[in-house]
């Protein structure tokens, strides 16, 4: 079929597959998520999402647990949302108690009801370095978080965390503003320093608290001497403020961001459907027109192998695969491939038997036509429409099996899958602590991805399959 | 008239073919055997180079068979083909292949015949794929051409490119003749070529036919039920009966002066287009069908139906062909009285 032909029966295939708004919609989100994963790295916030999946240390700085972004807008208290500072401003000034230092400010304006969960300073300094870490408040406190002292660093890298590191300096703070009365009823180790922070001072800010809204400004202290014979040096400051909510997706209690893993997810779905199904079609498919063409005995033979696996139940079988041999993508695929190639075979089988009753085909053998030159120039390209169909109609499964096995934790651990994000949240019970954050969007992806290829295929397979048509 | 053996072509003897019916495990196992069906039952001819030899008979009688069996699309069930000289019936894979080449055939259908797929460019391109004709694309559409030429079908670069749906039935049959010509073989099996094509049509296509054959020197064998084009086209004729050969000779000899009854009736049922004879109905001189191949009469297989049967036709053998001289072989015992 030379080029010609080729984007003229398409064009045909088009004028009919437009007439199918079902189809349509099936290709609209199927060319989305094309366009996701060509574009991934523009979806992501984060860089290298399946290398750092597993890694809790590249998520430390993310609120555990934490709903998306946008519930704030149903909420009546607002919380925080995480905030990333690339750039401090640096100034050189004079500190009454250490003389000239250099400052690196950050300015965080605070509009919240729910102050964050942490304020994370993170640097990378090279030989000796102290500083002092301060928080200016809008109302003109200022409250001391705590001193860094580090010597020996060769690019190391510095973490501050409010949460943990300024407990101390912020019940300080609280001794100077709150009624005696109320600091005897309490101990420093259950107050949550970033409350403290975001909250107007008073007698009673300890039992109830009034969001201080205004700029905020973070101060790191560096004694101007420490840089002077160039072997100190720090770089690379950058502040995190923690939100309680996070995201498009909020996190799971790995801290980790739910929105990257599913797009992170869709390119590791759409593969596994795809392989899945057109290998295990196209096996099918060659199986069916053998079965067909050579009929007697290969016939009643292949039937029989079929029969046995097509009775065969796929999930037990599946899970002691998984169980025998390392958990892998390939293992995973393969062994669907294994089973989901019965699914064409009846239907080509009894198509072909029609085909190869054909006068051309017995005009074929008599010009001296070989089996395979029948089978496959004049056989297979008659049935290659209903295989387009069929791949379509059997991607969902494939995901749907891969998610099975995945959430009863017999998926590849090196990627991230649909399934695997939901197996991590019935493990946490997520579902008993109410985080539907991590159970809906997993379940809602699977779902919308085997709708798209079940429309796809139906649309198809309308038209290609003519005897189905409606209209 | 003698017939040198370097002249005959093809050569059958006592070809036959049996096709048992599906039996279940249970019949099997109990020995009760169903009939077997006697497509063709002990047939044997010759062909002469260079000759049109038809083969006529009514639906069922096994001259489909005898063309598939001629060109090895199914094993006889004993008898011999020969072919050029060579026995051919139990031949290897490479000396089928080689067979294939000389021996084409051109199918009762032009409608089924061609790939609905293949553009007639493709169709004709085919043998020479199969048979691994030397040459680059534009040697093969040279010979495209060539063949689509010796067919009249002009102009052929305009045919090259459509498919078989955009010609009309005739316009089909000659490329199916142009298929098997591309290969130049020795020997073509028409099965009913031009049944299935509109009468005005079907003197043009034999007439083509005939062309081709006397340009290249081609043998046929004309496989028909149609009595008044295989005069016009043949040179000898063999009717058919129930799997076996009733009469065989020249083709004049046979139509005008038939010996068997059969050959009777099949002549006399072909309408003639004569003024004040067109709205006559023959009275048919035989009646009935064609009894089932698989329960075949015993004694003479045409006694059934004959309307000069006498008891001895049923009870005595079958009889064999016999030759009346000058080439003409009938099987009837009786051709004398009646």
């Amino acid at each position: 079929m030379s080029m010609k032909d080729f984007t003229y029966r398409l064009g045909e295939f088009w004028a009919d597959f437009r007439k199918e708004t079902s189809g349509l919609i099936g290709l609209g989100i199927l060319a989305l998520c094309v366009v996701v994963v060509l574009l991934e790295p523009v979806f992501l916030p984060y860089k290298d999402i399946d290398g750092n999946w597993r890694d809790i240390t590249y998520w430390e700085d993310n609120p555990p647990a934490a709903p998306p972004a946008w519930t704030n807008l149903f909420a009546k208290e607002k919380s925080a949302t995480t905030i990333r500072f690339e750039s401090p401003s640096v100034s050189d000034e004079e500190d009454p108690e250490y003389g000239p230092v250099r400052v690196f400010t950050f300015k965080y304006p605070y509009k919240f009801d729910k102050s964050p969960l942490d304020i994370i300073m993170r640097a990378k300094g090279t030989g000796m370095l102290f500083m002092n870490i301060s928080m200016e408040r809008p109302d003109g406190n200022s409250v001391f978080l705590g001193q860094v002292y580090q010597d020996g660093l060769v690019g190391d890298q510095i973490r501050f965390a409010v949460d943990t590191d300024a407990r101390g300096s912020v019940y300080e703070f609280i001794r100077d503003h709150a009624s005696e009365e109320a600091i005897s009823q309490s101990d420093s180790s259950n107050v949550k320093p970033t409350e403290i922070i975001f909250a107007q001072t008073g007698e009673k800010m300890l039992s109830e608290r009034i969001p201080l809204k205004g700029d905020y400004l973070y101060k790191i202290k560096i004694p101007a001497s420490l840089f002077e014979d160039g072997s100190n040096s720090i770089e690379d400051v950058r502040l995190v403020v923690t939100g309680r909510v996070s995201g498009v997706l909020g996190t799971d209690t790995s801290k980790r961001d739910i929105y990257s893993g599913i797009i992170a997810g869709l390119k590791w779905a759409l593969f596994i459907g795809l392989i899945t199904s057109i290998i295990s079609v196209l096996v099918g498919v060659m199986y069916g027109i053998i079965c067909a063409y050579f009929g007697g005995a290969t016939d009643t033979i292949m039937s029989f192998i079929f029969e046995v696996f097509v009775s065969m139940p796929m999930l037990p079988i599946l899970i002691v695969l998984s169980a025998i041999f390392k958990p892998s993508i390939w293992i995973i695929i393969g062994s669907m491939i294994a089973f989901y190639w019965v699914g064409p075979v009846k239907t080509v089988r009894s198509m072909a038997l029609q085909i190869k009753e054909e006068t051309y085909i017995e005009a074929a053998k008599a010009l001296g036509s070989s089996k395979w030159r029948i089978i496959f120039k004049h056989m297979a390209p008659l049935l290659l429409p209903y295989s387009f169909a069929n791949m379509a109609l059997s991607v969902p499964g494939a995901i749907v099996a891969e998610s099975s096995l995945s959430l009863l934790g017999l998926g590849d651990p090196t990627i991230i899958s649909w399934g695997q994000i939901l197996h991590d949240a019935q493990l946490s019970g997520a579902t008993l602590n109410g985080l539907w954050w991590w159970i809906v969007p997993p379940g809602l992806f699977i779902a919308v991805m085997g709708m798209t290829f079940a429309f796809l295929g139906f649309a198809m397979d309308k038209i290609l399959h003519p005897k189905l048509r409606t209209r | 008239m003698s017939i040198d053996k370097n002249d005959v072509i093809l050569e059958i003897k006592d070809l036959k073919k049996h096709f048992a019916p599906h039996q279940s495990l249970a019949q099997t196992l109990t020995g009760k055997n169903r009939k077997v069906v006697k497509a063709v039952d002990g047939i044997s001819f010759d062909i002469r180079r260079g000759e049109i030899f038809g083969l006529i008979g009514e639906s069922g009688s096994g001259k489909t068979t005898t063309g598939k069996l001629v060109m090895k699309l199914i094993d006889p069930t004993s008898g011999t083909i020969v072919f050029n000289g060579e026995d051919v019936t139990n031949s290897d894979k490479a000396r089928t292949h080689a067979y294939r080449r000389q021996v084409q055939m051109i199918f009762q259908d032009p409608y089924a015949s061609m790939n609905p797929r293949f553009k007639i460019k493709d169709v004709l391109e085919e043998p020479l794929i199969i048979h691994k004709i030397p040459g680059d694309h534009v040697a093969h559409e040279n010979m495209i051409i060539k063949a689509l030429t010796e067919v009249k079908l002009n102009p052929p670069e305009e045919f090259m490119g459509r498919y078989p749906h955009m010609l009309s039935g005739g316009q089909r049959q000659r490329v199916a003749t142009a298929r098997t010509l591309i290969l130049n073989p020795m020997m073509l099996v028409a099965d009913e070529p031009v049944s299935m094509i509109d009468l005005s049509t079907r003197a043009e296509i034999l007439h083509m036919m005939k062309d081709v054959q006397r340009d290249l020197g081609l043998t046929y064998l004309y496989i028909t039920h149609d009595l008044s084009t295989a005069r016009y086209f043949t040179d000898r004729i063999a009717v058919m009966y129930l799997g076996r050969i009733v009469e065989m000779g020249d083709a004049d000899d046979v139509i005008d002066n038939p010996l068997h009854p059969y050959t009777k009736a099949l002549i006399d049922a072909v309408p003639e287009p004569e003024t004040g004879k067109v709205d006559v109905i023959k009275e048919l001189p035989i009646s009935g069908e064609i009894p089932s191949p698989a329960n075949i009469p015993p004694g003479c297989r045409f006694h059934t139906r004959c309307p000069y049967a006498k008891p001895e036709c049923s009870a005595e053998a079958e009889p064999e062909l016999m030759d009346v001289g000058n080439g003409h072989f009938h099987a009837c015992r009786r051709y004398k009285e009646i």
